[in-house]
């Protein structure tokens, strides 16, 4: 058998068998992913927000 | 997939984004109203004050000629600190001030835009050439802070600050005018 024949191209998708039932779950799974990252980083601005204003705002006493 | 999981599937969707709206506003409305808050019981806002003066004449007559720059206290215990922002130099050069006082910074520039700052506070203002900048304000601690001008004015701009001598009740000791300067250390 020669060893440099050219292999037809590789395409996972036609070979792969995609659930619908698979599908809807991982559908359902990374958009509470999605909200778990951005819920996280808007409270740990919010978190250095009230960091700052408490403790470097407040106690450099008032203006106006 | 089927009609009925897609439209399950975007009804969730769309609770999500309306869940995550909602949070978004009431952060909005948390902030706002921790402004609003700290405006109206602890009387911390932006300095603003609209009062023109004629920036070619300041300095002959009226409030910030010579002879009325630096701290004063007047009849009824308010101090009041003229203070001249100039290229490159603040005058007077030191500014002594009461601590546990309420203070009033009033400020003219007779040439370009200047700005303050007060190490160590919120205090911070531009001077615009023509309009009066007056900050109210009241010092905590005792010291010496410094007060640069932090807006760009020229060559010489980095050697543009002057210091403010926070002085508690015992050293703050007007004169028979009314007037205060910095204590000698």
């Amino acid at each position: 058998m020669p060893v440099d024949q050219p292999r037809p191209a590789h395409n996972p998708l036609e070979e792969s068998h995609i659930d619908e039932v698979a599908l809807s779950t991982v559908l359902r799974t990374v958009p509470l992913g999605a909200a778990v990252l951005a819920g996280s980083a808007v409270a740990l601005v919010v978190l250095g927000y009230l960091a700052i204003y408490l403790f470097v705002f407040l106690p450099r006493g008032i203006v106006g | 997939m089927t009609d009925q999981p897609r439209e399950t599937h975007e009804r969730w969707v769309l609770g999500t984004e309306l869940t995550w709206a909602f949070g978004v506003g009431v952060l909005v409305a948390a902030t706002i109203s921790i402004i609003v808050f700290t405006a109206l019981t602890l009387n911390i806002n932006p300095p603003s004050n609209v009062e023109r003066i004629d920036p070619k004449t300041l300095h002959l007559s009226g409030e910030f000629s010579e002879q009325n720059l630096g701290t004063l206290v007047a009849a009824d215990g308010t101090v009041t600190a003229r203070i001249i922002a100039t290229q490159f130099a603040f005058v007077p050069h030191c500014i002594a001030l009461p601590r546990g006082r309420p203070v009033t910074l009033r400020l003219a520039s007779p040439d370009v835009i200047h700005g303050i700052l007060i190490t160590g506070t919120n205090v911070n203002t531009m001077v615009v050439p023509g309009y009066v900048a007056q900050v109210h304000t009241e010092f905590t601690k005792s010291g010496e802070l410094l007060m640069p001008c932090h807006e760009y004015c020229g060559l010489g701009h980095s050697e543009m600050w002057a210091t403010v001598q926070v002085l508690s009740a015992a050293e703050f000791k007007p004169d028979s005018d009314g007037r205060v300067s910095c204590a000698r250390r």
